[in-house]
Protein backbone atom coordinates (compact mmCIF):
# COMPACT_ATOMS: atom_id res chain seq x y z
CA UNK A 1 0.00 0.00 0.00
CA UNK A 2 2.77 2.06 0.46
CA UNK A 3 4.05 1.71 -2.50
CA UNK A 4 1.16 2.69 -4.35
CA UNK A 5 0.73 5.52 -2.22
CA UNK A 6 4.13 6.81 -3.60
CA UNK A 7 2.86 6.01 -7.01
CA UNK A 8 0.28 8.30 -6.40
CA UNK A 9 2.16 11.44 -4.87
CA UNK A 10 5.66 10.44 -5.62
CA UNK A 11 8.04 11.52 -8.33
CA UNK A 12 6.35 9.60 -10.88
CA UNK A 13 2.88 10.87 -10.85
CA UNK A 14 3.12 14.71 -9.78
CA UNK A 15 6.49 15.73 -10.41
CA UNK A 16 7.85 18.49 -8.58
CA UNK A 17 8.97 21.60 -10.98
CA UNK A 18 11.87 21.64 -8.54
CA UNK A 19 13.22 18.74 -9.19
CA UNK A 20 12.85 19.53 -12.85
CA UNK A 21 14.56 23.02 -12.11
CA UNK A 22 17.32 21.26 -10.59
CA UNK A 23 17.99 18.45 -13.50
CA UNK A 24 17.62 21.12 -16.33
CA UNK A 25 20.24 23.67 -14.77
CA UNK A 26 23.40 23.10 -15.96
CA UNK A 27 21.90 23.17 -19.79
CA UNK A 28 20.28 26.25 -18.86
CA UNK A 29 23.89 27.46 -17.19
CA UNK A 30 25.62 26.57 -20.39
CA UNK A 31 22.90 28.27 -22.94
CA UNK A 32 22.33 31.38 -20.70
CA UNK A 33 26.53 32.02 -20.57
CA UNK A 34 27.20 30.48 -23.59
CA UNK A 35 24.75 30.77 -26.58
CA UNK A 36 22.15 33.43 -25.50
CA UNK A 37 25.20 35.88 -23.96
CA UNK A 38 27.33 35.65 -26.87
CA UNK A 39 24.36 36.18 -29.44
CA UNK A 40 23.03 39.31 -27.54
CA UNK A 41 26.99 40.62 -27.35
CA UNK A 42 27.27 40.13 -30.76
CA UNK A 43 23.68 41.56 -32.28
CA UNK A 44 24.90 44.65 -29.71
CA UNK A 45 28.45 45.35 -31.32
CA UNK A 46 26.94 44.99 -34.71
CA UNK A 47 25.46 48.45 -33.80
CA UNK A 48 28.25 49.94 -32.29
CA UNK A 49 31.09 51.76 -33.82
CA UNK A 50 34.39 50.28 -33.36
CA UNK A 51 34.94 53.27 -30.60
CA UNK A 52 31.75 51.95 -29.09
CA UNK A 53 28.94 54.55 -29.52
CA UNK A 54 25.48 53.23 -31.39
CA UNK A 55 25.61 53.44 -34.60
CA UNK A 56 23.82 51.87 -37.92
CA UNK A 57 26.74 52.40 -40.02
CA UNK A 58 28.05 48.74 -40.21
CA UNK A 59 24.77 48.24 -41.16
CA UNK A 60 24.55 50.69 -43.82
CA UNK A 61 27.96 49.77 -45.16
CA UNK A 62 26.92 46.13 -45.90
CA UNK A 63 23.81 46.88 -48.09
CA UNK A 64 25.20 50.40 -49.82
CA UNK A 65 28.64 47.81 -51.00
CA UNK A 66 27.78 46.50 -54.18
CA UNK A 67 30.92 44.34 -52.98
CA UNK A 68 28.95 42.88 -50.02
CA UNK A 69 25.93 42.60 -51.79
CA UNK A 70 27.25 40.16 -54.43
CA UNK A 71 28.69 38.67 -51.52
CA UNK A 72 25.44 37.84 -50.02
CA UNK A 73 24.16 37.14 -53.69
CA UNK A 74 26.73 34.65 -53.89
CA UNK A 75 26.19 33.08 -50.85
CA UNK A 76 22.66 32.38 -51.78
CA UNK A 77 23.23 31.23 -54.86
CA UNK A 78 26.18 28.43 -53.82
CA UNK A 79 23.64 27.47 -51.15
CA UNK A 80 21.00 27.20 -53.82
CA UNK A 81 23.21 25.12 -56.75
CA UNK A 82 24.47 22.75 -53.63
CA UNK A 83 20.84 21.75 -52.90
CA UNK A 84 19.90 20.92 -56.73
CA UNK A 85 23.27 19.39 -56.93
CA UNK A 86 22.25 16.90 -53.56
CA UNK A 87 19.21 16.73 -55.59
CA UNK A 88 20.49 15.69 -58.94
CA UNK A 89 23.03 13.04 -57.44
CA UNK A 90 21.23 11.78 -53.86
CA UNK A 91 17.34 11.18 -55.80
CA UNK A 92 18.31 8.36 -57.79
CA UNK A 93 20.70 7.40 -55.18
CA UNK A 94 18.13 7.03 -53.07
CA UNK A 95 15.71 4.97 -55.47
CA UNK A 96 18.87 2.45 -56.07
CA UNK A 97 18.78 2.29 -51.95
CA UNK A 98 15.54 1.90 -52.05
CA UNK A 99 15.66 -1.46 -53.87
CA UNK A 100 18.31 -3.47 -52.06
CA UNK A 101 18.36 -5.63 -49.54
CA UNK A 102 18.30 -4.39 -45.76
CA UNK A 103 22.24 -5.15 -45.65
CA UNK A 104 23.02 -3.52 -48.30
CA UNK A 105 21.00 -0.33 -47.50
CA UNK A 106 23.13 -0.42 -44.57
CA UNK A 107 26.13 -0.48 -45.86
CA UNK A 108 25.32 2.45 -48.55
CA UNK A 109 24.15 4.67 -45.62
CA UNK A 110 27.62 3.55 -44.05
CA UNK A 111 29.01 5.00 -47.53
CA UNK A 112 26.90 8.21 -47.67
CA UNK A 113 27.65 9.14 -43.87
CA UNK A 114 31.35 7.97 -44.14
CA UNK A 115 32.61 11.66 -45.16
CA UNK A 116 30.73 13.09 -42.10
CA UNK A 117 32.59 10.84 -39.78
CA UNK A 118 35.91 11.98 -41.28
CA UNK A 119 37.47 15.70 -40.66
CA UNK A 120 36.36 18.37 -42.31
CA UNK A 121 40.14 19.73 -42.69
CA UNK A 122 40.75 16.58 -43.82
CA UNK A 123 38.04 16.30 -46.22
CA UNK A 124 38.63 19.28 -47.99
CA UNK A 125 42.51 18.71 -47.82
CA UNK A 126 41.59 15.64 -50.14
CA UNK A 127 38.89 17.55 -52.21
CA UNK A 128 42.18 19.42 -52.68
CA UNK A 129 44.36 17.20 -53.66
CA UNK A 130 41.83 15.41 -56.56
CA UNK A 131 41.09 19.04 -57.90
CA UNK A 132 44.68 20.38 -57.80
CA UNK A 133 47.26 20.50 -60.42
CA UNK A 134 49.28 17.04 -59.37
CA UNK A 135 45.87 15.44 -59.06
CA UNK A 136 43.93 12.59 -60.79
CA UNK A 137 41.84 14.50 -62.36
CA UNK A 138 44.47 16.29 -64.36
CA UNK A 139 46.46 13.39 -64.87
CA UNK A 140 43.85 11.97 -67.14
CA UNK A 141 43.45 14.89 -68.72
CA UNK A 142 46.80 14.95 -69.27
CA UNK A 143 47.14 11.58 -70.21
CA UNK A 144 44.07 12.63 -72.93
CA UNK A 145 46.60 15.33 -74.65
CA UNK A 146 44.34 18.54 -72.98
CA UNK A 147 45.71 20.99 -70.54
CA UNK A 148 43.52 20.38 -67.09
CA UNK A 149 41.74 23.77 -66.19
CA UNK A 150 42.00 25.28 -63.10
CA UNK A 151 39.26 23.12 -60.85
CA UNK A 152 40.35 25.00 -57.35
CA UNK A 153 39.33 28.31 -55.81
CA UNK A 154 36.31 28.70 -57.73
CA UNK A 155 32.87 28.18 -57.08
CA UNK A 156 32.80 24.92 -58.82
CA UNK A 157 35.56 23.52 -56.17
CA UNK A 158 33.33 24.81 -53.60
CA UNK A 159 30.26 23.22 -55.04
CA UNK A 160 31.85 19.86 -55.49
CA UNK A 161 33.09 19.69 -51.76
CA UNK A 162 29.63 21.01 -50.19
CA UNK A 163 27.71 18.34 -52.49
CA UNK A 164 30.50 15.86 -50.89
CA UNK A 165 29.20 16.38 -47.21
CA UNK A 166 25.82 17.08 -48.05
CA UNK A 167 24.59 14.48 -49.86
CA UNK A 168 23.67 12.51 -46.89
CA UNK A 169 21.29 15.07 -45.49
CA UNK A 170 19.26 15.02 -48.87
CA UNK A 171 19.77 11.11 -49.23
CA UNK A 172 18.35 9.91 -45.56
CA UNK A 173 15.33 12.28 -45.36
CA UNK A 174 14.42 11.05 -49.17
CA UNK A 175 14.84 7.45 -47.82
CA UNK A 176 12.36 7.77 -44.82
CA UNK A 177 10.11 9.56 -47.74
CA UNK A 178 10.26 6.76 -50.05
CA UNK A 179 9.79 4.01 -47.56
CA UNK A 180 6.47 5.41 -46.64
CA UNK A 181 5.40 5.00 -49.71
CA UNK A 182 2.66 2.06 -50.46
CA UNK A 183 4.42 -0.52 -52.22
CA UNK A 184 1.45 -1.82 -53.75
CA UNK A 185 0.80 1.55 -55.47
CA UNK A 186 3.48 1.34 -58.45
CA UNK A 187 2.54 -2.39 -59.06
CA UNK A 188 -1.33 -1.42 -59.46
CA UNK A 189 -0.88 1.06 -61.61
CA UNK A 190 1.49 -0.74 -63.78
CA UNK A 191 -1.99 -3.25 -63.78
CA UNK A 192 -3.72 -0.87 -64.93
CA UNK A 193 -1.24 0.44 -67.63
CA UNK A 194 1.05 3.33 -66.96
CA UNK A 195 4.65 3.14 -68.10
CA UNK A 196 7.25 3.22 -65.52
CA UNK A 197 7.88 6.96 -66.60
CA UNK A 198 4.42 7.96 -65.45
CA UNK A 199 4.28 5.39 -62.39
CA UNK A 200 7.28 7.55 -61.46
CA UNK A 201 5.92 10.97 -62.38
CA UNK A 202 2.39 11.11 -60.50
CA UNK A 203 3.47 7.99 -57.60
CA UNK A 204 6.69 7.82 -56.90
CA UNK A 205 7.76 11.32 -57.24
CA UNK A 206 4.95 13.65 -55.38
CA UNK A 207 4.94 11.33 -52.28
CA UNK A 208 8.75 11.84 -52.26
CA UNK A 209 8.06 15.76 -51.92
CA UNK A 210 8.07 15.85 -48.35
CA UNK A 211 11.72 13.88 -47.46
CA UNK A 212 12.65 16.01 -50.81
CA UNK A 213 11.89 19.11 -49.11
CA UNK A 214 13.15 18.36 -45.62
CA UNK A 215 16.25 17.23 -47.11
CA UNK A 216 16.38 20.60 -49.66
CA UNK A 217 16.09 22.91 -46.69
CA UNK A 218 18.64 21.37 -44.11
CA UNK A 219 21.39 21.07 -47.21
CA UNK A 220 20.62 24.99 -47.89
CA UNK A 221 20.88 25.89 -44.76
CA UNK A 222 24.02 23.91 -43.47
CA UNK A 223 25.66 25.52 -47.35
CA UNK A 224 24.96 28.99 -46.64
CA UNK A 225 26.58 29.38 -43.40
CA UNK A 226 29.81 26.45 -43.75
CA UNK A 227 32.93 27.96 -43.17
CA UNK A 228 35.63 25.10 -43.42
CA UNK A 229 35.17 23.34 -46.73
CA UNK A 230 34.50 26.39 -48.58
CA UNK A 231 37.79 28.42 -47.07
CA UNK A 232 39.96 26.11 -48.27
CA UNK A 233 38.07 25.01 -51.86
CA UNK A 234 37.13 28.66 -52.68
CA UNK A 235 39.82 30.70 -50.67
CA UNK A 236 39.01 34.90 -50.50
CA UNK A 237 38.10 34.23 -54.38
CA UNK A 238 34.77 32.98 -53.82
CA UNK A 239 32.95 35.53 -51.66
CA UNK A 240 30.96 34.09 -49.20
CA UNK A 241 29.19 35.54 -46.05
CA UNK A 242 31.20 33.05 -43.79
CA UNK A 243 34.76 33.59 -44.75
CA UNK A 244 33.92 37.18 -44.67
CA UNK A 245 32.94 37.09 -40.95
CA UNK A 246 36.04 34.82 -40.05
CA UNK A 247 38.36 37.57 -41.93
CA UNK A 248 36.38 41.25 -40.30
CA UNK A 249 37.16 39.10 -37.19
CA UNK A 250 40.54 37.30 -37.23
CA UNK A 251 42.26 39.66 -39.98
CA UNK A 252 41.07 43.42 -40.34
CA UNK A 253 39.61 43.20 -36.51
CA UNK A 254 36.73 45.24 -37.52
CA UNK A 255 34.67 42.87 -34.89
CA UNK A 256 31.76 45.43 -35.18
CA UNK A 257 31.75 44.43 -38.86
CA UNK A 258 32.22 41.07 -38.28
CA UNK A 259 29.54 40.69 -36.23
CA UNK A 260 27.14 42.60 -38.44
CA UNK A 261 27.68 40.62 -41.23
CA UNK A 262 27.08 37.35 -38.98
CA UNK A 263 23.91 38.61 -37.87
CA UNK A 264 23.02 39.46 -41.66
CA UNK A 265 23.64 35.63 -42.46
CA UNK A 266 21.14 34.68 -39.31
CA UNK A 267 18.36 37.07 -40.63
CA UNK A 268 18.46 36.27 -44.28
CA UNK A 269 18.99 32.22 -43.69
CA UNK A 270 16.06 32.22 -40.82
CA UNK A 271 13.93 34.05 -42.85
CA UNK A 272 14.13 32.02 -45.74
CA UNK A 273 13.52 28.95 -43.89
CA UNK A 274 11.17 30.28 -41.97
CA UNK A 275 9.29 31.09 -45.80
CA UNK A 276 10.10 28.27 -47.18
CA UNK A 277 8.74 25.34 -44.51
CA UNK A 278 5.42 27.90 -44.38
CA UNK A 279 5.56 27.45 -48.02
CA UNK A 280 6.37 23.53 -47.38
CA UNK A 281 3.16 23.39 -44.87
CA UNK A 282 0.93 24.69 -47.00
CA UNK A 283 2.50 22.12 -49.75
CA UNK A 284 2.03 19.49 -47.92
CA UNK A 285 -1.92 19.97 -47.15
CA UNK A 286 -1.91 19.87 -51.20
CA UNK A 287 -0.45 16.81 -51.79
CA UNK A 288 -2.51 15.49 -48.56
CA UNK A 289 -6.18 16.73 -49.99
CA UNK A 290 -5.43 16.86 -53.29
CA UNK B 1 18.93 -2.15 -68.33
CA UNK B 2 17.73 -0.08 -65.59
CA UNK B 3 18.99 -1.94 -63.16
CA UNK B 4 22.58 -1.94 -65.44
CA UNK B 5 22.43 1.52 -65.35
CA UNK B 6 21.47 1.43 -61.59
CA UNK B 7 23.88 -0.28 -60.39
CA UNK B 8 26.48 1.65 -62.58
CA UNK B 9 25.54 5.02 -60.93
CA UNK B 10 25.63 3.99 -57.25
CA UNK B 11 29.16 3.00 -57.90
CA UNK B 12 30.22 6.18 -59.20
CA UNK B 13 28.42 8.20 -56.39
CA UNK B 14 30.33 5.62 -54.37
CA UNK B 15 33.90 6.63 -55.84
CA UNK B 16 32.71 10.08 -55.49
CA UNK B 17 32.16 9.68 -51.70
CA UNK B 18 35.26 8.00 -50.87
CA UNK B 19 37.28 9.81 -53.99
CA UNK B 20 38.89 12.58 -50.95
CA UNK B 21 39.71 9.76 -48.61
CA UNK B 22 41.12 7.35 -51.18
CA UNK B 23 43.33 10.00 -52.54
CA UNK B 24 44.40 11.14 -49.10
CA UNK B 25 45.79 7.94 -47.95
CA UNK B 26 47.34 6.99 -51.03
CA UNK B 27 49.70 10.15 -51.55
CA UNK B 28 50.77 10.11 -48.00
CA UNK B 29 53.02 7.49 -49.18
CA UNK B 30 54.43 9.31 -51.95
CA UNK B 31 58.49 10.02 -52.30
CA UNK B 32 57.83 13.43 -53.69
CA UNK B 33 57.98 16.32 -51.51
CA UNK B 34 54.76 17.61 -52.56
CA UNK B 35 51.38 15.63 -52.71
CA UNK B 36 50.81 14.35 -56.45
CA UNK B 37 48.20 11.44 -57.07
CA UNK B 38 49.01 8.68 -58.15
CA UNK B 39 51.97 8.72 -55.62
CA UNK B 40 55.33 8.25 -56.87
CA UNK B 41 57.68 5.66 -54.92
CA UNK B 42 56.68 4.31 -51.50
CA UNK B 43 57.82 5.38 -48.28
CA UNK B 44 56.48 6.27 -44.99
CA UNK B 45 58.43 9.52 -44.26
CA UNK B 46 55.58 11.78 -43.25
CA UNK B 47 54.87 9.73 -40.80
CA UNK B 48 57.82 10.03 -39.28
CA UNK B 49 57.62 13.67 -40.37
CA UNK B 50 54.19 13.85 -38.14
CA UNK B 51 55.60 11.96 -35.30
CA UNK B 52 58.67 14.27 -36.04
CA UNK B 53 56.84 17.52 -35.16
CA UNK B 54 56.03 17.52 -31.21
CA UNK B 55 53.59 20.56 -32.09
CA UNK B 56 51.37 17.89 -33.54
CA UNK B 57 51.21 15.88 -30.55
CA UNK B 58 50.69 18.66 -28.58
CA UNK B 59 47.52 19.69 -30.23
CA UNK B 60 46.52 15.96 -30.74
CA UNK B 61 45.89 15.59 -26.82
CA UNK B 62 44.27 18.95 -26.66
CA UNK B 63 42.35 17.92 -29.27
CA UNK B 64 41.80 14.68 -27.70
CA UNK B 65 41.36 15.75 -24.06
CA UNK B 66 38.81 18.32 -25.16
CA UNK B 67 36.88 16.32 -26.82
CA UNK B 68 36.47 13.52 -24.31
CA UNK B 69 35.44 16.02 -21.44
CA UNK B 70 32.48 16.74 -24.10
CA UNK B 71 31.61 13.74 -24.44
CA UNK B 72 31.49 12.80 -20.61
CA UNK B 73 29.95 16.43 -19.89
CA UNK B 74 27.40 16.26 -22.97
CA UNK B 75 25.88 12.77 -22.16
CA UNK B 76 25.78 14.34 -18.39
CA UNK B 77 24.15 17.15 -19.05
CA UNK B 78 21.60 16.08 -21.61
CA UNK B 79 20.47 12.63 -19.52
CA UNK B 80 19.69 15.62 -17.01
CA UNK B 81 18.07 18.03 -19.22
CA UNK B 82 16.39 15.30 -21.61
CA UNK B 83 14.66 13.74 -18.50
CA UNK B 84 13.75 17.27 -16.88
CA UNK B 85 12.11 18.44 -20.45
CA UNK B 86 10.36 15.08 -20.71
CA UNK B 87 9.12 14.46 -17.43
CA UNK B 88 8.75 18.15 -15.52
CA UNK B 89 7.20 20.82 -16.03
CA UNK B 90 9.24 23.89 -14.76
CA UNK B 91 9.85 27.57 -15.10
CA UNK B 92 12.04 28.29 -18.33
CA UNK B 93 10.97 25.04 -19.79
CA UNK B 94 9.96 26.46 -23.12
CA UNK B 95 12.43 28.81 -23.50
CA UNK B 96 15.03 26.17 -22.81
CA UNK B 97 13.17 24.18 -25.50
CA UNK B 98 12.93 26.64 -28.05
CA UNK B 99 16.97 27.94 -27.31
CA UNK B 100 17.77 24.46 -27.83
CA UNK B 101 16.32 24.18 -30.78
CA UNK B 102 17.68 27.15 -32.44
CA UNK B 103 21.02 26.38 -31.61
CA UNK B 104 20.67 23.84 -34.80
CA UNK B 105 19.61 26.85 -36.81
CA UNK B 106 22.37 29.76 -36.18
CA UNK B 107 25.69 28.81 -37.90
CA UNK B 108 28.69 27.57 -36.23
CA UNK B 109 30.63 30.66 -37.56
CA UNK B 110 28.41 33.10 -36.11
CA UNK B 111 28.35 31.31 -33.02
CA UNK B 112 32.10 31.71 -33.00
CA UNK B 113 32.55 35.32 -33.52
CA UNK B 114 29.62 35.40 -30.51
CA UNK B 115 32.15 33.53 -28.42
CA UNK B 116 35.13 35.42 -28.95
CA UNK B 117 33.47 38.72 -28.45
CA UNK B 118 31.64 37.58 -25.36
CA UNK B 119 34.81 35.73 -23.60
CA UNK B 120 36.96 39.12 -24.83
CA UNK B 121 34.20 41.24 -22.54
CA UNK B 122 33.74 38.86 -19.87
CA UNK B 123 37.87 39.14 -20.03
CA UNK B 124 38.30 35.29 -20.35
CA UNK B 125 41.29 34.36 -21.63
CA UNK B 126 41.60 31.13 -23.45
CA UNK B 127 42.27 27.60 -22.35
CA UNK B 128 41.64 23.99 -22.57
CA UNK B 129 38.41 25.01 -20.04
CA UNK B 130 36.70 27.99 -22.58
CA UNK B 131 37.30 25.71 -25.86
CA UNK B 132 35.51 22.97 -23.78
CA UNK B 133 32.46 25.53 -23.29
CA UNK B 134 32.25 26.86 -26.56
CA UNK B 135 32.24 22.67 -27.54
CA UNK B 136 29.21 22.47 -25.30
CA UNK B 137 27.10 24.28 -27.24
CA UNK B 138 28.05 22.55 -30.11
CA UNK B 139 27.04 19.08 -28.57
CA UNK B 140 24.80 19.65 -25.72
CA UNK B 141 21.40 20.10 -27.70
CA UNK B 142 22.61 16.70 -29.74
CA UNK B 143 22.68 15.30 -26.36
CA UNK B 144 19.19 16.39 -25.24
CA UNK B 145 17.43 15.16 -28.61
CA UNK B 146 19.29 12.01 -28.53
CA UNK B 147 17.93 11.32 -25.18
CA UNK B 148 14.37 12.71 -25.48
CA UNK B 149 14.04 10.22 -28.48
CA UNK B 150 15.37 7.26 -26.02
CA UNK B 151 12.52 8.58 -23.78
CA UNK B 152 9.57 8.25 -25.68
CA UNK B 153 10.56 4.96 -26.75
CA UNK B 154 10.35 3.93 -22.90
CA UNK B 155 6.91 2.49 -21.54
CA UNK B 156 6.33 4.34 -18.51
CA UNK B 157 4.36 1.71 -17.37
CA UNK B 158 7.80 -0.23 -16.82
CA UNK B 159 8.76 2.15 -14.57
CA UNK B 160 5.73 2.15 -12.36
CA UNK B 161 5.45 -1.26 -12.18
CA UNK B 162 8.33 -1.22 -10.46
CA UNK B 163 7.76 1.17 -8.34
CA UNK B 164 4.48 -0.38 -7.90
CA UNK B 165 6.43 -3.72 -6.36
CA UNK B 166 8.44 -1.02 -3.86
CA UNK B 167 11.27 0.23 -6.21
CA UNK B 168 13.25 3.03 -4.57
CA UNK B 169 13.26 6.06 -7.49
CA UNK B 170 16.80 5.52 -7.58
CA UNK B 171 16.66 1.84 -8.32
CA UNK B 172 13.93 2.67 -10.71
CA UNK B 173 16.21 5.07 -12.17
CA UNK B 174 18.71 3.09 -12.43
CA UNK B 175 17.20 -0.37 -13.51
CA UNK B 176 14.61 0.82 -15.68
CA UNK B 177 15.17 4.33 -16.96
CA UNK B 178 18.94 4.10 -17.59
CA UNK B 179 18.97 1.04 -19.80
CA UNK B 180 16.72 2.63 -21.71
CA UNK B 181 18.95 5.35 -23.12
CA UNK B 182 21.95 3.86 -22.77
CA UNK B 183 22.19 3.59 -26.51
CA UNK B 184 21.07 7.74 -26.66
CA UNK B 185 24.06 8.28 -24.06
CA UNK B 186 26.45 6.11 -26.08
CA UNK B 187 25.54 7.84 -29.38
CA UNK B 188 25.72 11.41 -27.82
CA UNK B 189 29.11 10.79 -26.25
CA UNK B 190 30.45 9.49 -29.24
CA UNK B 191 28.97 12.50 -31.79
CA UNK B 192 29.96 15.23 -29.00
CA UNK B 193 33.42 13.92 -29.45
CA UNK B 194 33.38 13.26 -32.69
CA UNK B 195 32.09 17.44 -33.49
CA UNK B 196 34.45 18.85 -30.48
CA UNK B 197 37.57 16.96 -32.20
CA UNK B 198 36.42 18.22 -35.53
CA UNK B 199 35.49 21.53 -34.60
CA UNK B 200 37.64 24.11 -36.64
CA UNK B 201 35.03 26.90 -36.41
CA UNK B 202 34.46 27.49 -33.16
CA UNK B 203 37.96 27.01 -32.00
CA UNK B 204 39.44 29.52 -34.53
CA UNK B 205 37.47 32.02 -32.60
CA UNK B 206 38.87 30.68 -29.57
CA UNK B 207 42.33 29.35 -29.76
CA UNK B 208 45.47 31.65 -29.85
CA UNK B 209 49.12 30.70 -31.57
CA UNK B 210 50.28 28.90 -28.04
CA UNK B 211 46.96 26.73 -28.31
CA UNK B 212 45.90 25.33 -31.08
CA UNK B 213 44.10 22.39 -31.68
CA UNK B 214 44.45 19.77 -34.13
CA UNK B 215 41.94 21.10 -36.61
CA UNK B 216 43.26 24.26 -36.43
CA UNK B 217 47.17 23.22 -36.70
CA UNK B 218 46.34 21.67 -39.78
CA UNK B 219 44.65 24.08 -41.19
CA UNK B 220 47.40 26.95 -40.35
CA UNK B 221 49.59 24.36 -41.77
CA UNK B 222 48.06 24.02 -45.01
CA UNK B 223 47.94 27.42 -45.80
CA UNK B 224 52.41 27.65 -45.68
CA UNK B 225 53.48 24.10 -46.51
CA UNK B 226 52.15 21.71 -49.40
CA UNK B 227 54.07 18.97 -48.56
CA UNK B 228 52.62 15.47 -47.49
CA UNK B 229 52.61 15.74 -43.90
CA UNK B 230 49.05 16.89 -43.93
CA UNK B 231 48.05 13.14 -46.13
CA UNK B 232 49.97 11.20 -43.14
CA UNK B 233 48.24 13.11 -40.50
CA UNK B 234 45.10 12.74 -42.47
CA UNK B 235 45.58 8.63 -42.94
CA UNK B 236 46.00 8.50 -38.98
CA UNK B 237 42.94 10.41 -38.56
CA UNK B 238 40.89 8.63 -41.31
CA UNK B 239 42.24 5.05 -38.97
CA UNK B 240 41.02 6.73 -35.81
CA UNK B 241 37.46 7.81 -38.00
CA UNK B 242 36.90 4.25 -39.23
CA UNK B 243 37.52 2.78 -35.52
CA UNK B 244 34.78 5.25 -34.03
CA UNK B 245 32.60 4.38 -37.01
CA UNK B 246 32.78 0.62 -36.28
CA UNK B 247 32.14 1.45 -32.55
CA UNK B 248 29.24 3.10 -33.06
CA UNK B 249 27.90 0.81 -35.41
CA UNK B 250 28.31 -1.25 -33.10
CA UNK B 251 26.53 0.19 -30.74
CA UNK B 252 23.76 2.80 -32.02
CA UNK B 253 23.81 2.59 -35.63
CA UNK B 254 25.13 5.48 -37.48
CA UNK B 255 22.02 6.10 -39.44
CA UNK B 256 20.50 6.49 -36.10
CA UNK B 257 22.91 8.84 -34.98
CA UNK B 258 22.39 11.70 -36.82
CA UNK B 259 18.28 11.44 -36.88
CA UNK B 260 17.86 9.75 -39.75
CA UNK B 261 16.82 5.99 -38.62
CA UNK B 262 14.55 3.80 -40.88
CA UNK B 263 13.69 0.67 -39.65
CA UNK B 264 15.64 -2.09 -41.47
CA UNK B 265 14.95 -5.35 -40.55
Amino acid sequence: MAAVGRLAGGTLKRPRWRTGLLLALPAIAIFALLFVAPLFTLVANSFRTQAGAFTFSNYARFLGDPFYRDVLWNTLKVAALTTIGCLLVGYPFALYMRGRSARARNWLALLLLSPLLISMVIRAYGWLVVLGPNGPIAAVLTWLGLTPPQLLYNDTAVLIGMVHVMLAYMVLPLMGSLDRIDPTLVPAAKGLGAPGWTCFWRITLPLSAPGMLAGAMIVFSLTASSFVTPAILGGPKVKLMPYFVYTQATTTLDWPYAAAIGFVLVVVTTGLLLGYSRLLRRGRGEVVFG
Amino acid sequence: MTRVLGGAFACLVGLFLVAPVAVTVASSLTATAYVTFPPQGITLRWYAEVFAKPEFLSSFVLSAGVAVAAAGVSAVVGLACGLAIHRYRFPGRGALEAVLSSAFAVPTIVLGIGLLQWFAQMGLASSPFTLLLAHLVLTVPYAVRLVLAGLAGLDRSAEKAAAGLGASPFLVFWHVTLPAVRGALIGSAFFAFITSFDDLTVALFVVTTDLQTLPVRIFNYMQYDYDPTVTAIGTLMVLFAVVAAVVIERFVGVARLFGADQDHK
